[in-house]
């Protein structure tokens, strides 16, 4: 009894939205190519799954790699803007001007870039992983305890060992957040290309579901990809809390 | 030396530099044909004869982001007041909150399409991104009180009503319009990407029909002119937010 209150307590609303959507379903009496039943859509992920597993193994080793490769070089911009003051002046409006625009309307613009192709969809999501990395990692590697920036002058440290010892473990916690935010974008950005492109991996096999009015394989992509976020966004909080604790 | 150390010239001289690359590599046939010069993208943004399409494209685009602004504004707003003023409300507000922002808008634009009627899922993704934000800004405005503030509330005898209206909501406002910033651009990425997955009009359609059918120009310009609103919006979103905090800070 006491499980199932503080369950309660804690999923009502996802519940909520559930029995709307369920209610919305029987009470405008759609009828199953608009809207499949939630049994076939279960029957279509379980028999269907040697097509879902290869197609989000895909997607999802695309935005790792973007992931990745976009930390990397918003890391090296944050050192760079943290080095040099001039670069900083210079990068930081054109970074405040790029996280007040819609960055996924670049997906297109690349896409023409780079030509289509799965290397592409890693380009994009490095390109919209790179912004939170470059800010988050910038206003970390100033977030210095207080004093301990002097000890290190006292010390008579260089600028590489304050970098190495200082500066980056103060920065772990908000690269944590970065990589928190920035691993749901960068599956968002990976699906986002491949159904624009309709090349490989989930987002193509969802824009050819549609297009072939195959609503359950649609929505059965649909639920893959939401679980995926989700226990993307989950390990990157256990990552940010482990973070925290270490670093703080 | 003093002048070149302005961090508003160094910030005009870095986006100087930006556009210049991008006249230069465009000019120069360095970025293939697929990337034109800036002037190029300008000239067509500016041609009248091309008004009426690029007006109807972002007259859509904005009214759905607009539309999802306000509803999703209104929704964050009163679930973390809610959750507020009911308390054991809020961990399942919170559940639902991340999970809907985890939760990817690509995942959901196939259902709103079935759900809603038609045209309807631009403004429900922007909706659903502002929401989140809003909310979360909000419930931890609500929090932002002072202690002092609430024991001479509690000693005057305030009701929960006066108290939410006189102390936390003010208190909360600098943070509510701090979150209604941040929402200006998810708005109208929700608008974007919800037409991408079905629009008859809008500023994601001319995007996705210029990369389509190779209109180069025309689809850099959709963007630009995307960006161009974005920052619109997010400069006097900006303004907002500084009035407010100087007001009630």
């Amino acid at each position: 009894m006491r499980a199932l209150s503080a369950l309660m307590r804690d999923w009502w609303g996802v519940g909520l939205i559930l029995l709307a959507w369920q209610a919305w379903v029987v009470v405008s009496g759609m009828n199953a190519i608009v809207m499949p039943h939630p049994l076939d859509v279960a029957a279509d992920l379980a028999t269907g799954m040697g097509d879902y597993l290869p197609a989000l193994g895909v997607s999802l080793s695309a935005a790792m790699a973007g992931l990745v490769g976009g930390f990397a070089l918003g890391l090296l911009l944050g050192i760079l803007t943290w080095a040099s003051p001039v670069a900083a002046g210079m990068l930081t409006p054109v970074t405040v001007l790029f996280s007040s625009v819609p960055v996924v309307t670049l997906i297109p613009v690349l896409a023409r870039l780079f030509g289509y192709g799965p290397g592409t969809v890693v380009a994009i999501t490095v390109v919209i992983s790179f912004f939170p990395a470059f800010v988050f990692s910038s206003a970390g590697l100033r977030a210095l305890p207080p004093g301990s920036a002097d000890l290190f002058r006292v010390l008579g440290a260089s600028r590489w060992r304050v970098l190495v010892s200082l500066a980056l473990p103060a920065a772990m916690p908000s690269l944590a957040v970065a990589l928190r935010i920035g691993a749901a974008h960068a599956l968002l950005a990976a699906m986002v290309a491949e159904y624009l492109m309709g090349s490989s991996g989930l987002g193509a096999m969802f824009a050819a579901a549609k297009s072939e009015l195959r609503t359950e394989r649609a929505l059965g992509a649909s639920l893959i990809v939401a679980g995926a976020s989700l226990a993307l966004y989950l390990l990157s909080l256990c990552a940010e809390r482990w973070a925290r604790a270490r670093f703080n | 030396m003093r002048i070149a150390r302005d961090p508003r010239v160094l910030g005009l001289l870095g986006t100087l530099l930006l556009c210049l690359a991008w006249e230069a590599i465009g000019a120069s046939g360095l970025g293939g044909f697929t990337w034109p010069p800036l002037s190029r993208v300008v000239a067509m943004l500016a041609d009248p004869d091309r008004w009426d399409l690029f007006g109807r494209a972002a007259g859509a685009t904005l009214s759905a982001a607009l539309t999802g602004y306000a509803l999703g504004a209104a929704a964050g707003i009163v679930l973390a007041v809610l959750t507020h003023l009911l308390p054991p409300l809020a961990p399942g507000a919170d559940r639902l909150a991340a999970g809907m922002n985890a939760v990817p808008s690509v995942a959901l634009a196939p259902v709103f399409l079935v759900l809603l009627p038609a045209g309807g899922t631009p403004a429900t993704l922007s909706g659903i991104g502002v929401m989140f934000l809003v909310y979360v800004a909000t419930a931890s405005g609500l929090r932002a009180a002072g202690a002092a503030h609430q024991d001479l509330f509690s000693v005057l005898g305030a009701r929960p009503a006066a108290r939410l209206l006189r102390l936390e909501l003010p208190a909360a406002l600098p943070s509510i319009s701090t979150g209604l910033r941040l929402a200006v651009p998810a708005a109208l990425i929700g608008a974007v990407i919800g037409e991408w997955f079905g629009a008859p009009r809008g500023l994601g359609v001319l995007i996705v029909n210029g990369m389509q059918n190779f209109q180069i120009v025309l689809l850099w310009s959709a963007v630009l002119l995307a960006a161009l609103l974005s920052l619109a919006g997010f400069l006097i979103a900006t303004a907002v937010e500084r009035a407010v905090h100087a007001r009630f800070r």
